[in-house]
């Protein structure tokens, strides 16, 4: 890709050879109505408004790509007239609803209607009666209001990989003939589809089975796709926009909070939902509809803060988990220093020894890629994650490759899911047995490497396991060997980067360290970009920053998890401490980026900062802390206030900063071969949580319904019969509700972790498999 | 020439007494209801409608809003002085008409237990120097507003107070003057005498016209009536002498006034208008009545039809017009009578 | 330096120029002149005339100026602002209120606030409306801004009362349904003008 200028209206504009006409336009400043077009997915040219001139030929500036010395005009006389007979389209019969209507002020409809000076109408046709629906839990379609731009089908095929919905037969009149002379072509056109068509869910139900994101809410252009919790309750120009970042899993996505007094008698601000830049980042359900986790009514209860100082005082082991602000991991390091305290976090430990070996090994302080390049690439590889449920950004790229890059994608995970093969015809997925993690990096290596980088040692290793044509590591890992290659063969075709994402089954595993290696490994010698996914939200933060121990000893404080003495921010804990909306810091993302957030909602009780000054002589605010986050760790000493945290017109991403990769010389990388005998069998239940649920603040949100129990595929929920199962680690045993997730395939079961209160962490130790004994009772 | 008159009794002139007390005092308060009333008609407004029928009763809402405020006495003020001010003006106005004959006389009827056949006088004290004792007290209320205006240790007061002494002592000389001619015409200090002369003979206002608009712009200003209310004029001393009164001793001023204003109505009644005659078919009391209530009227009239005057022109019409007008008015009228007899 | 100046104590007189005033008199015989005019030309007498004369048609009736208020009132213009009142539809006696939040948002004291709701109908509806009279400035754009006309300014002028809450209520300003009969539609600022009719451009959805 090479940088080729063109002409729009006259003005020099630097552009990418491929790109679209409308993101350089958009990147350089110059307005061309768009209603249809998402960024980041595939043009839909459903609304023709983007109409342009390109080199005197009418071309739709979001499916026309730059060529260099391109010449566009955005405005000739009959780009006018169809942009307007198109706006006058779209008027007829839309009702004139503005009043109401949720998305008035920050409407589209609205907006170009003006823009292009519609004030009079000239076509008509008879009405459709088109009902509004809920298709979930969460969403609300008003049929009525829709323009069937399709932006929601889009996002939710190509970003979300759902595909939840679809065009369906409005079953409208029929247009009159004799407009076909009389309109200008592209707004006939455009009618001709849009009498026909309105959004219905693609499994030809009346609900929705989807994640339940929400971002076919966020990209809707218009009022007809709306969340029900926020569906009448306020208009968009009340709220006030505060812009944070989401806090619930590494994604740290950058999201606004809007809010408003909560009512006319209680004029404390309220979240009444949360939106994103969804042209540039897609969020998920967790984020979107999971806000309202404040610690409320919280006031400064001095006695408490007294026994709290005292707890400090006396503590030996300081329990948190990821959910934590950068600032405050700081402080409770440098609690560890100056008391002596030990810090266990079950959520962080594993991925920390899995980095650092992972350092030592391969030399460079942190993993070498990231997400955004991930989602540029053509052939991604997901390995050690439940994509759905992990993490979801990494979901979206693996997702947004295959439809955006006319990519490919393996896909290696014990547990099966129907979703995966469904984001492309160049996915292949492998259900390989618990405990064969190493045979799948072996088999990258195999596939990936240029042998002549190899050691003799791995090389013959992995030569071992062919014979003639059968490659024996496809065959272990479930795949018939010749099928595999032929379709990979396939796979490869025009392929030029690849892109490896390393999930949670790799930390929490007894060989995690090989696994480390592996990884350094393949990074070393295959043309592969690797980004760990880091388990919980602020993980990779918590990693760097703190020097974590293995075992609590002693009288022990918990930080939102159970201990002696509790801090809660779900108000569940001897003292409040402010939850992650009602806080000021930075979070380290999976993308290795340290990003802002902002309170979003008063907090008038004692912080951790509090009790630090209490105890030592240290900064004034909790933000003071972001200064001096460790420097040799590859964070910067920036002030907080000086971070930003939004997105240019271009899509640049301006949050925050990035961490520094260190590099030294590293040895060359021993690694150990694996022991098949290490595969589990029997009865096997995973640490994984349901969609949407992350910790117990995501549980708090009263949106965000995914209850706890025991997942399981229908096929494992028919041969457990009941509905209630009891599952039993050694002699610690739960009776769970058997909840089916009609996406998950075969007889791994799912053990949530989100609620902190079942010690979930401590049943399964350092791996996130187990094999247990599951009955129904 | 007439009847020889019953006895005079001290339970006559106790009665006599305790009738002017009760009635002027009601008419003073009355008074205030129908000057709002009168001023109100004059200026196209109803007045007081709210209390009682047409307004009527406000005088006793009035009442006990007076007996009910506040009694408020300055810091600084000379508090025994401050306190016995208005009793002053009150006790003066009260005792000028002890020596003015307000009623007819008449005898309880017999049939009325045991004050029955009692006989109580037009006057409650016929004393021969009536005139002048009535002058001489309505003179000494003038100690009422000026103690009061020094006392209260307030700039308004004592502005008022000095404007008090100026006005009051000032048109004393024009009252006593213009009087003085009828008196030389009727050779007696007495208001019996005065009445009967009238009786005899005709209504001294036809021989003394001068002498009756004198005493009556003078009687304005005794009575700090407008337009010579300089001593409380609002627009200029905010309350003058009764800036810090409140309550029921500001109401004794009050009281004070409107019995001045009756007494002088009296007194031109008797002296100049005939007095308590019988006046062709009209019985002798209503005439009192009507020519009282007339000077009553006239007063509040003026009061809505004319401004205030500024202090200096006070004085100017003092001593530069009513006085040498007075005097000539006694010389051309003691050149007649010699010219006469 | 004389102290002339400082003597003149008519302060503000020198600098002005008075009219129509006659000449004043100079010598002591015009003094008396005028004294002597004055005295006689009965304009005192003119003034009681006067005074004498309303008094008279006062109490005839006549010319009487006092509305005795609290039980007697003076109608007020349609024009006039005072506590906002909210209209139902006439022929079906809901609220005509759709809880738009225009009132809301134009208001520039910021005293308006509300609560709208998803209702059993799927129509948006105002649970809960307050204005804050304490702030309101009875500016009159939220009676001008409202699309359906249901917020306007009412007659109701006497506002003393123990709290301001009692007016602020949605139900407060809201016409009671047994007097739906008796509701005037509003003629003030931002009500529909009398030609509203022809300004209004046919479009072919006649459906």
């Amino acid at each position: 890709m090479s940088d080729i200028t063109v002409k729009i209206n006259s003005q020099e504009c630097k552009a990418q050879e491929g790109e679209y006409i409308l993101n350089v336009a958009r990147a350089n400043g110059i307005f061309i109505p768009a209603i249809c077009y998402l960024t980041r997915c595939s043009p839909t040219l459903a609304c023709r408004i983007c109409l342009v001139e390109a080199d005197g030929k009418q071309v739709y500036a979001c499916n026309a790509k730059v060529k260099n010395g391109m010449n566009i005009e955005t405005v000739t006389e009959n780009i006018l007239k169809e942009r307007r007979a198109i706006m006058e389209v779209y008027d007829v019969n839309h009702p004139l609803q503005c009043g109401v209507c949720d998305q008035s002020g920050s409407c589209e409809l609205q907006n170009y209607t003006l823009e292009l000076g519609v004030d009079s109408q000239t076509y008509s046709i008879a009405d459709t009666v088109r009902e509004s629906k809920n298709w979930s839990s969460v969403l609300h379609y008003d049929a009525g209001l829709c323009i069937v731009c399709e932006r929601c089908v889009t996002v939710c095929k190509d970003m979300i990989g759902d595909s939840a919905i679809k065009t369906t037969a409005r079953g409208g009149e029929a247009l009159d003939k004799s407009y076909k002379d009389t309109m200008p072509k592209d707004a006939y056109a455009m009618w001709n589809k849009l009498q026909k068509s309105v959004i219905a869910p693609s499994n030809g139900t009346e609900q929705t089975n989807c994640s339940d994101c929400g971002e076919c809410v966020a990209v809707c252009p218009v009022g007809a796709l709306v969340s029900r919790d926020f569906v009448y309750t306020t208009n968009a120009w009340e709220l006030n926009r505060i812009p944070a970042t989401c806090a619930h899993c590494s994604s740290g996505c950058h999201i606004y909070y809007e809010t408003k007094p909560t009512s006319i008698s209680n004029r404390e601000e309220k979240i009444y939902r949360v939106t994103n830049e969804w042209n540039y980042m897609s969020l998920c359900g967790a984020g979107r509809f999971g806000y309202d986790f404040e610690n409320t009514n919280v006031s400064k209860d001095e006695k408490a803060f007294a026994l709290a100082i005292e707890a400090f005082k006396k503590a030996q082991t300081i329990r948190f988990n990821a959910t934590i602000t950068n600032e405050e991991a700081l402080m409770l390091q440098t609690l560890k220093e100056k008391l002596g305290v030990k810090l266990v976090n079950d959520e962080v430990r594993a991925f920390q020894k899995f980095l650092n070996a992972y350092s030592d090994a391969s030399g460079k302080s942190l993993y070498g890629s990231d997400f955004k390049e991930l989602m540029n690439s053509d052939f991604i590889i997901s390995v050690g994650s439940i994509l759905r449920k992990d993490n979801p950004n990494a979901r979206y790229v693996f997702n947004n490759v295959q439809k955006m890059n006319k990519g490919a994608g393996l896909y290696f995970h014990p547990i099966g899911d129907t979703v995966i093969p469904t984001f492309g015809k160049s996915v292949e997925t492998f259900n390989h047995k618990v405990g064969l993690e190493e045979a799948v990096c072996y088999l990258i290596l195999d596939l990936f490497a240029p042998k002549d980088k190899l050691s003799d040692e791995v090389k013959d290793y992995i030569e071992s396991f062919k014979d003639g044509d059968t490659n024996g590591l496809v065959e272990l890992l479930g795949k018939d060997s010749a099928k595999f290659k032929a379709s990979f063969d396939k796979m490869m075709g025009k392929k030029s980067s690849f892109g490896l994402m390393v999930g949670e089954d790799f930390f929490y595993h007894e060989k995690s360290e090989n696994l480390a290696k592996l990884i350094a490994l393949i990074e070393e010698v295959t043309p592969l970009n690797i980004a760990f996914i880091p388990p919980k939200s602020n993980a990779l933060g918590v990693s760097l920053i703190c020097e974590l121990d293995d075992e609590a000893t002693g009288y022990t404080i918990g930080y939102n998890e159970n201990g002696d003495f509790k801090l809660s921010a779900l108000g569940d804990g001897n003292l409040d401490i402010p939850a992650l909306n009602q806080q000021e810091g930075t979070l380290t993302n999976m993308n290795k980026k340290v990003v802002p957030t902002n309170s979003a909602l008063e907090y008038n009780g004692y912080e951790l900062n509090d009790i630090m000054k209490a105890l030592f002589d240290v900064p004034r605010l909790a933000i003071d802390w972001t200064a001096y986050l460790p420097v040799d760790k590859g964070f910067m000493s920036h002030e907080f206030d000086s971070l930003p945290n939004h997105y240019t017109n271009a899509g640049v991403e301006l949050r925050g900063y990035s961490l520094v990769k260190f590099t030294r010389e590293a040895n060359e990388i021993k690694v150990d071969r694996f022991d098949e005998k290490a595969i589990l069998e029997g009865d096997i239940v995973c640490r994984a949580n349901p969609q949407r649920q992350f910790s117990d603040f995501t549980d708090k949100a009263h949106q965000i319904n995914e209850a706890f129990g025991l997942y399981v595929s229908d096929a494992k929920s028919k041969s457990i019969g009941t509905s209630k199962a009891e599952i039993s680690f050694g002699d610690e045993r739960l009776i769970l509700d058997v909840m089916v997730d009609d996406r998950m395939e075969g007889d791994i079961v799912a053990l949530p972790d989100f609620q902190s209160k079942h010690n979930v962490y401590g049943l399964f130790g350092t791996s996130r498999y187990k094999i247990v004994t599951i009955k129904g009772v | 020439m007439e009847t020889v008159l019953p006895e005079v009794t001290a339970v006559g002139v106790i009665i006599k007494a305790v009738i002017i007390l009760a009635v002027i005092s009601a008419i003073a308060g009355f008074g205030t209801y129908i000057e709002r009333k009168v001023l109100a008609f004059m200026q196209r407004r109803l007045g007081p409608m709210h209390v009682g029928p047409y307004g009527l009763l406000q005088l006793i809402a009035d009442g006990i809003k007076l007996f009910t405020k506040e009694d408020i006495i300055p810091a600084h003020a000379n508090k025994f002085i401050f306190a016995i001010a208005p009793a002053i003006t009150a006790a003066t106005a009260f005792i000028a008409l002890s020596a003015v004959p307000v009623f007819p006389d008449f005898t309880i009827p017999e049939f009325i237990p045991l004050l029955g056949g009692t006989f109580v006088p037009s006057i409650a004290s016929d004393v021969n120097i009536g005139i002048l004792f009535v002058l001489g007290m309505m003179a000494a209320g003038l100690y009422g507003p000026l103690l009061a205006g020094m006392a209260q240790a307030n700039k308004w007061g004592l502005l008022g107070s000095a404007r008090t002494a100026v006005q009051f002592l000032s048109y004393e000389v024009v009252t006593g003057l213009s009087i003085l001619a009828p008196i030389m015409i009727v050779g007696s200090l007495s208001f019996v005498d005065f009445n009967d002369y009238q009786n005899e003979h005709i209504w001294l206002v036809v021989y003394q016209p001068v002498a009756f608009v004198l005493f009556l712009i003078a009687g304005f200003a005794e009575t700090n009536r407008t337009p010579f209310d300089i001593l409380e004029h609002e627009a200029e001393i905010v309350s003058g002498y009764a800036t810090e009164y409140s309550g029921m001793r500001w109401g004794m001023f009050f009281i004070g006034e409107y019995a001045n204003m009756i007494t002088i109505g009296v007194i031109a009644s008797v002296v100049f208008l005939g007095g308590y005659s019988d006046f062709f078919f009209i019985p002798a009391w209503i005439m009192i009545i009507l020519k009282v209530a007339f000077f009553f009227f006239f007063m509040l009239w003026v009061r809505a039809a004319w401004p205030h005057i500024r202090p200096d022109q006070l004085m100017w019409l003092c001593w530069k017009v009513l006085m040498p007008l007075a005097v000539v008015n006694i010389i051309i009228t003691a050149v007649v009578m010699m010219a006469m007899a | 330096m004389s102290l002339e100046q400082f003597k003149d104590r008519n302060v503000g007189v020198q600098n002005y120029r008075q009219l129509d005033l006659p000449q004043s008199p100079t010598t002591a015989m015009c003094k008396v002149k005028q004294v002597a005019k004055r005295s006689l030309k009965g304009e005192l007498f003119v003034g009681l005339g006067v005074t004498v004369r309303e008094m008279v048609s006062t109490l005839f009736g006549k010319g009487l100026h006092t509305t005795q208020y609290p039980f007697e009132k003076l109608p007020i213009s349609p024009r006039y602002r005072a506590i906002h009142e909210m209209l139902r539809l006439l022929e079906s006696g809901n609220y005509r209120c759709i809880g738009c939040g225009l009132c809301e948002k134009i208001c520039i004291s910021n005293c308006i606030s509300m609560e709208t709701r998803y209702d059993e109908n799927q129509r948006k509806e105002v649970s809960a409306y307050t204005i804050n009279f304490g702030r309101c400035i009875f500016c009159g754009y939220c009676a001008e801004v409202c699309p359906e006309l249901a917020i306007v300014h009412g007659g109701r002028y006497e506002t003393a009362s123990e709290q301001r809450a009692s007016f602020s209520l949605f139900e407060d300003m809201l016409t009671p349904i047994d007097q739906l009969s008796l509701q005037q539609e509003y003629q003030g600022f931002g009500a529909v003008s009398p030609n509203a009719d022809d300004n209004i451009k046919k479009t072919p959805l006649a459906y």
